[in-house]
């Protein structure tokens, strides 16, 4: 009997020996590993996953972890005997934060919190519509064509924009406006129709990945609902937001507790600009928005302060994590390309926000307009392949977490 | 042709030492013996009992004090440690540093005068659980039977009280390190394993809760020699253990702490329960396991255990101990992984499997030699008159350090015969 035999010979004996267990449906199952996904899974940073000796030290440290079927023990095994619809199925890779506290203890430095944050990454590949661009979003030699499409797409809006406004009756400020603006480069009704059109697009997609999430909870063998102590999706969903405003998640974790504070910054950051931009592209239709409130926005308008707070907020968040990342030890590992993508393209965001806003206020031409476009094409990055990248983290660790409470599962 | 005219350097007197120089010296060969302690027997000695057969170590030490008394070729040099070797197999030139015994032995101390002493020190061979007087005898069955003074731990005032009332010439406070230097055809290197520094694991509550204790710890309490007077008690309140756990890889297996496995705690562990099992029969027993690793005849004594209904057997790694609120109690966090269930579960008290840490980890031999990562001698790689037996090489039980001494015996001999 070799090796993989014996893992399969003792899993099918795991199994048979727990008939009676509640959370998880154990019936004697004859395990055909998934060797490709195992491959995968290694390759895409879960390289440790092969050590684990199924110890259980993960899932004891771990402080959010539940007490029935705890994770992540159960999915360290399901990843190293390639079981990839249980794990893609499974919510409790959601409930996982990433914090190190079980690939610190790990006597073996299998990284559990590795493992997962791959797990997720395949999980939010697998819920993406459609799929195959959501591989290659995750591919670090499709970075120029990501950002490509893009520039393309905002330059051929730029370069059709007076045809495209004749066409629409749009009138193009030209020559020395009054107001020292971008219009006459960047139409308002330009850059809104096409960043509307776009994120429409996203939004489309990412509810398409949400349903598919969470048909795939509703008929996964990891939860049954508990029906004799049914729960209201309001109560659960209301609990989840506040348990996202608080953070309280974060502060279990020992490892990485910079991590409550980092990512309080860079939400509530993202917050405030997501905010103040809503606010300005709606600004026409918005009966509040008078005063300091109308758009463009002086320097001291409340709203500018805002946005200057929430982008220097979400600034030092992401330079706090990529700061702590770059000092994690070799048992905390430093995270998968997945995570380090999303962290860059929030950086650049922001950094070519403050640029540009920069160079605008000391008037240096063209340079503000070049910051502006590269802006552009960085926030078009971030919003359009939300649903492709770590940003989903968004939507799925929410689901998950509304599921997991709508379903009776006793998390911390 | 035999060159019996040099001796045999065996360093270290616990059970591997201790037999390869009786080995060697019943067959004609001068040998020298040299025990860091104050007393021969070493780790073993500590044992309340060790498996298979669960015979207490103090029958099997009788009988090889005896033979050492008895036989005129062996010399015994205690508080002592090498300090420098130079020299080839078959001529070693080796310097040996001797402490200070301040014990003369040329008159017996009576035992009014130690119970005079106030001064006390942490006795070392109880591992810590209680004290001894300053002037003490490491153990009941000592050899050389002879009283130590640990000056540090004196008094002035009992050092005055003991200049006055000792017969004189009994104690000699002018007594210094001295050192001597030997010449050997062969060493024979059992320099032994002390166990993991407990310390070390924080998250087991070692240090913190005074109920977390480590194996050899469990070893003293169950023996009648030891601190408690064999009543295997709760430290903190002398209650009687109703239920215990014991923690398997407490540190080994473990990247972060040892990487090894030191293969007898498994066996250490299940011996141990059957301590509480026949000593506290109502007692219930938790083993927490990664695997049960009992090799070749040893998996009997843990089917038996297996047989035993107060004896549970929980697949999971500890990951932490916290103290109870009632401040006696502990909590042990562990996923059963078979279950897939998280456990808090209470116990009176909770034995760490600690593992074995070769002597050699730091103090290293003064002489050229090889070791594997974790400070082991590689026995493989020393080629010359230089052998490492016993826990200085692999950890090992009790049985295969004697056997393994015996060997180096031979091979000693051997090197010496063929030796220049």
């Amino acid at each position: 009997m070799d090796t993989s035999e014996r893992t399969e010979q003792k899993a099918i004996e795991t199994t048979q020996k727990e008939p009676d267990s509640s959370v998880i449906e154990e019936e004697a199952v004859y395990i055909e590993p998934d060797v490709d996904f195992i491959i995968a899974l290694r390759k895409q940073g879960g390289d440790t996953l092969k050590k684990c000796m199924q110890c259980g030290t993960c899932s004891a440290t771990c402080g959010l972890s539940p007490d029935t079927a705890p994770f992540p023990g159960k999915e360290m095994a399901w990843a190293s005997w390639g079981m990839k619809e249980r794990l893609l199925n499974d919510p409790d890779v959601w409930l996982c934060y990433h914090c190190n506290d079980c690939s610190t203890r790990c006597p073996r430095g299998a990284k559990p919190a590795d493992v997962l944050a791959v797990v997720r990454q395949e999980s939010v590949i697998n819920n993406a519509f459609p799929r195959f661009f959501a591989r290659w979003i995750n591919q670090p030699q499709c970075i120029p064509l990501l950002l490509g499409i893009p520039t393309l797409l905002l330059t051929l809006a730029l370069y059709f924009k007076d045809s495209l406004g004749e066409a629409l009756g749009m009138s193009i400020p030209t020559g020395d406006g009054i107001i020292y603006s971008y219009s006459h480069v960047f139409p308002h009704w330009l850059l809104n129709s096409f960043f509307f059109f776009f994120s429409a697009l996203a939004l489309i997609v990412t509810i398409i990945g949400g349903v598919r999430f969470w048909k795939i909870l509703d008929s996964s063998v990891a939860y049954r609902i508990d029906k004799s102590q049914p729960r209201s999706l309001l109560k659960s969903c209301l609990k989840v937001l506040g348990n996202i405003i608080t953070h309280d998640d974060f502060s279990t974790c020992v490892a990485s507790r910079s991590r409550f504070y980092s990512h309080m910054c860079v939400l509530f950051g993202f917050g405030a600009l997501t905010f103040v931009t809503i606010w300005v592209i709606t600004s026409s239709i918005n009966p509040l928005a008078a005063g300091d409130f109308i758009y463009p926005f002086n320097f001291f308008s409340p709203w500018k302060i805002l946005a200057n707070i929430g982008g220097v907020s979400l600034l030092t968040g992401v330079f706090i994590m990529i700061w702590e990342r770059g000092k994690e030890n070799e048992q905390i590992g430093t995270g998968v390309y997945f995570d380090w993508a999303f962290l860059f393209a929030l950086i650049l965001v922001v950094v070519t926000g403050f640029a540009t806003e920069i160079l605008h206020y000391i008037r240096l031409e063209p340079h503000r307009h070049i910051a502006y476009f590269i802006h552009l094409v960085f926030v078009f990055t971030l919003l359009m392949y939300l649903p492709y990248s770590k940003f989903a983290h968004m939507i799925y660790r929410t689901i998950a977490k509304v599921y997991a409470e709508y379903s009776g599962r006793k998390v911390k | 042709m035999i060159n019996t005219n040099m001796p045999i350097l065996v360093i270290g007197g616990g059970i591997a030492g201790i037999t390869a120089a009786v080995d060697a010296a019943e067959v004609g060969y001068r040998v020298i013996l040299v025990e860091k302690e104050a007393y021969l027997g070493g780790r073993v000695l500590r044992m309340y009992r060790y498996f298979p057969k669960m015979c207490p170590p103090t029958c099997g030490f009788e009988i090889n004090s005896r033979r050492i008394r008895q036989n005129p070729r062996i010399t015994v040099h205690t508080l002592a440690t090498v300090d420098e070797i130079t020299g080839v197999a078959g001529s070693y030139t080796a310097k040996i540093k001797l402490q200070p015994r301040y014990v003369t032995g040329e008159h017996a101390i009576k035992d009014t005068i130690i119970n005079k002493l106030t001064s006390e020190r942490a006795n070392d061979f109880n591992y810590g659980l209680d004290t001894t007087k300053a002037l003490y005898m490491p153990h009941d069955m000592a050899y050389p039977p002879s009283y130590v003074l640990d000056r540090t731990a004196l008094s002035e005032d009992d050092e005055q009280m003991l200049k006055a009332e000792c017969p004189p010439g009994a104690i000699d406070f002018n007594m210094t390190e001295k050192e001597i230097t030997v010449k050997a055809g062969a060493i024979i290197v059992a320099t032994g394993w002390r166990p993991y520094d407990a310390n070390n694991l924080d998250n087991l509550g070692y240090g913190i809760c005074k109920n977390v204790i480590t194996n050899v710890m469990m070893e003293r309490l169950a023996a009648k020699s030891g601190s408690a007077g064999g009543e295997i008690t709760r430290p903190s309140d002398g209650k009687k253990i109703e239920n215990i756990a014991f923690v398997q890889c407490a540190g080994s297996r473990d990247k972060n702490h040892l990487p090894y496995c030191s293969a007898v705690c498994c066996m250490a562990s299940l011996k141990q329960a059957r301590y509480i099992r026949e000593k506290n029969p109502d007692a219930t027993v938790t083993i927490f396991y990664i695997d049960i690793r009992t090799i070749g005849r040893e998996e009997k004594f843990y089917y038996e255990m297996l047989e035993d209904s107060n004896v549970q057997f929980i697949k999971g790694k500890v990951a932490k101990i916290t103290q109870a609120s009632d401040d006696h109690s502990l909590v042990l966090d562990v996923e059963d992984t078979l279950s897939r269930e998280k456990l808090h579960s209470g116990f009176d008290m909770a034995v760490l499997a600690t593992g074995m840490v070769p002597n050699t980890a730091d103090a290293k031999l003064p002489y050229k030699t090889a070791y594997d990562e974790y400070g082991f001698i590689d026995a493989a790689k020393n080629t010359d008159g230089i052998y490492a037996v016993g826990c200085a090489s692999r950890p090992c039980d009790v049985s295969r350090a004697s056997k393994a001494g015996t060997g180096a015996a031979l091979k000693a001999i051997q090197c010496m015969m063929g030796g220049e």
